[in-house]
């Protein structure tokens, strides 16, 4: 029986946030506006003098946050991963990115945990167009617990990073030990027929979809991959080596997303069977998450579907 | 005409009461929604809806309509219940608000019959009601109208001030962007947060006339309207600045950002509602036909498990 934290995983942002503050004091948190929902309130509550609002307005915001780390301040511009990612592009682009400055990016209610909010704010695109930008580190934490661990490196690491925070209770992957790992995949079952690979919140399907093949004698290897840039080609390439085909998932568009990041592995280095779940050519639209996962066919069910293909073709 | 008549201005405030309740039900029975900026805006919407746009329920995309562009799409329900009451689509359909199958959380114009743009993320609306606007004026069509509706808090968005500079530099005269000034923005109030003050100094330098009314004042604003459509021959494009409480008609919800976006449950939807009555001194039942739709479920529901009682 899968374990799901009762705590949500923006909740945990907030009080990581809150936390490093105590130790970095040259961190700043910026908010457009949105800091009860995304949890930076936990933050500003703590520190206000540390916490900027930037009212409604993205472009300056992530310009103010390049500012404030020219001269030495760690700074967290907060905004629904729609804006972080679509928005402020450019800013991000020009000031952040070329200039490799110290700017740690929350994408909060990214992919589909926007929900009822529709096709404006449900974000397919953050991880491509994230992934596409020179010198931005991407994460798409799984847990509660992988989350802080991402946060305390990513404030160690000099540079940009882009995090994800969908609007979510994650299942429980690890224990309170665990330490995330740039450019590092974790095995979480090992397999021979297939590998499903996941990212952030998504690994948990890919779990539930292995104990449903595992019924019908397919043995799945399921691989959750935080680190979306750099990701781990070595544990890609292996896994390649040993199942002969992957199927990945993502809370997102495909299109340059992280299924794709996981092809451009394989197709370099060892080309096997690959297919990827996500969204296409389309948006998620207006609904509760569950309806959204179901039409969008993001499910365990629509995973076994996929794997009991791949594997068939494999033969 | 430039002046209402006192039966007219009675039929404007009886579809605002009629805005506010249905918006009220649609966001309750979605479970979601902003309901604090779809109550500010309910005597704009009458006044326009029913007095001010050239528009046609039976063709909503007749070639020679005035164009609505929601900007602030947040607030969706309220018009929303206005196109229902103006008859685009049956009253029932505010009862698939946030469904695949139905109306969508922020506007979208490939869904929704008398919709003419799809939103939600703050301060594109206007730059898209000068296109509008200026391609109207390329065609030579001058009698139709581009009102683009904004939030207080949106004007904080840098492209409402590209938007605003460019409509003055083409002579857009027959562009009018209203402010739905209502106060209060998501997490606190505007001038706490990020202050918009002078508003109506920051139009008049960019260009614009700028006319300020009592935004639930439908005389003040059909008025407005009709100058903002007939008077500048100037060749300027008008703001018309709406003074309005956020969560207008529900005492608990008026000047209160905690009602930006919070969708009331059923119980406290039903108290809202009897407010909305005694408000507009209407002897109305609470409604008994809406029922809050059964609760979707997470992640959870989806992958299956349980919650671990600790963590």
């Amino acid at each position: 029986m899968m374990k799901f934290y009762k705590e949500e995983l923006r909740e945990v942002f907030g009080k990581t946030l809150a936390k490093l503050g105590e130790k970095y004091e040259n961190m700043v948190v910026l908010d457009a506006d949105l800091n009860t929902s995304t949890r930076t309130v936990l933050f500003k509550d703590k520190f206000p003098d540390r916490f900027v609002q930037c009212g409604i307005a993205e472009a300056n915001q992530f310009g103010i946050a390049a500012g404030l780390a020219k001269i030495g301040y760690i700074t967290i511009p907060s905004t629904f991963a729609a804006f972080a990612a679509r928005k402020s592009t450019d800013q991000v682009y020009m000031h952040i990115c070329l200039q490799k400055l110290n700017v740690k990016i929350p994408g909060s209610y990214c992919g589909m945990t926007a929900t009822e909010c529709g096709a404006s704010h449900n974000t397919a695109e953050d991880i491509a167009i994230m992934r596409a930008l020179p010198n931005m580190r991407v994460v798409a934490p799984g847990d509660n617990r992988e989350l802080e661990s991402v946060m305390e490196k990513m404030m160690e690491y000099d540079g940009p990073v882009y995090y994800r925070i969908p609007k979510v209770n994650t299942p429980i992957l690890f224990n309170e030990d665990y330490q995330f790992e740039w450019g590092k995949g974790v095995t979480l079952k090992e397999g021979q027929d297939i590998t499903l690979i996941g990212t952030g919140m998504m690994t948990g399907v890919c779990l539930k979809a292995a104990v449903l093949l595992d019924k019908e004698g397919i043995s799945a290897e399921v691989i959750h991959m935080p680190s979306i840039k750099p990701i781990d080609k070595d544990l890609i390439i292996k896994t390649a080596r040993k199942t002969g085909c992957i199927l990945t998932i993502e809370n997102g568009r495909i299109f340059g997303g992280f299924g794709s990041a996981v092809a451009e592995v394989t197709s370099k280095e060892y080309p096997v069977l690959i297919d990827m779940m996500g969204i296409e050519d389309e948006t998620f639209k207006s609904a509760p998450l569950p309806q959204l996962m179901k039409a969008y066919h993001l499910t365990p069910e629509d995973m076994v579907e996929k794997a009991r293909k791949l594997v068939k073709e494999k033969k | 005409m430039k002046y209402i008549s006192n039966e007219k201005a009675q039929e404007l405030n009886d579809i605002a009461y009629q805005i506010r309740k249905r918006s009220i039900e649609m966001v309750s029975y979605a479970g979601w929604g902003h309901v604090g900026g779809s109550l500010s805006q309910a005597e704009i919407l009458a006044s326009l809806y029913f007095h001010a746009l050239k528009i046609d329920p039976k063709e909503p995309d007749k070639e020679d309509r005035d164009y609505y562009i929601l900007s602030k799409a947040h607030t969706s329900p309220a018009l929303y219940a206005t196109l229902a009451i103006k008859g685009f689509y049956p009253m029932e359909n505010i009862y698939k608000y946030c469904r695949l199958d139905g109306l969508d959380g922020h506007t979208d114009a490939l869904e929704v019959p008398g919709i003419d743009s799809t939103g939600g993320s703050l301060g594109i609306g206007l730059s898209y009601s000068v296109g509008i606007a200026l391609g109207l004026k390329m065609k030579e069509a001058f009698k139709q109208r581009v009102y683009c509706l904004i939030g207080d808090g949106e004007t904080n968005e840098g492209q409402v001030w590209e938007a605003a500079m460019s409509a003055s530099h083409y002579g857009l005269h027959n562009l009018i962007a209203v402010i739905d000034y209502n106060k209060v923005m998501a997490k606190g109030f505007v001038k706490d947060l990020m202050s918009i003050d002078p508003l109506a100094d920051k139009w008049r330098a960019f260009g614009w006339n700028v006319i300020e009314v009592d935004g639930h004042d439908v005389r003040e604003l059909c008025e407005a309207f009709y100058k903002a459509k007939y008077l500048p021959v100037n060749g300027k494009p008008t703001c018309i600045i709406a003074h309005t409480v956020k969560g207008k008609g529900v005492e608990e919800c008026e000047f209160n950002y905690n009602w930006h976006t919070h969708a009331p449950s059923y119980k406290k939807a039903q108290e809202f509602l009897e407010a909305l009555s005694r408000y507009y001194h209407k002897d109305e039942e609470g409604f008994d036909k809406i029922r809050k739709s059964p609760i979707e479920g997470d992640l959870i529901s989806v992958i299956g498990g349980e919650y671990d009682e600790v963590l």
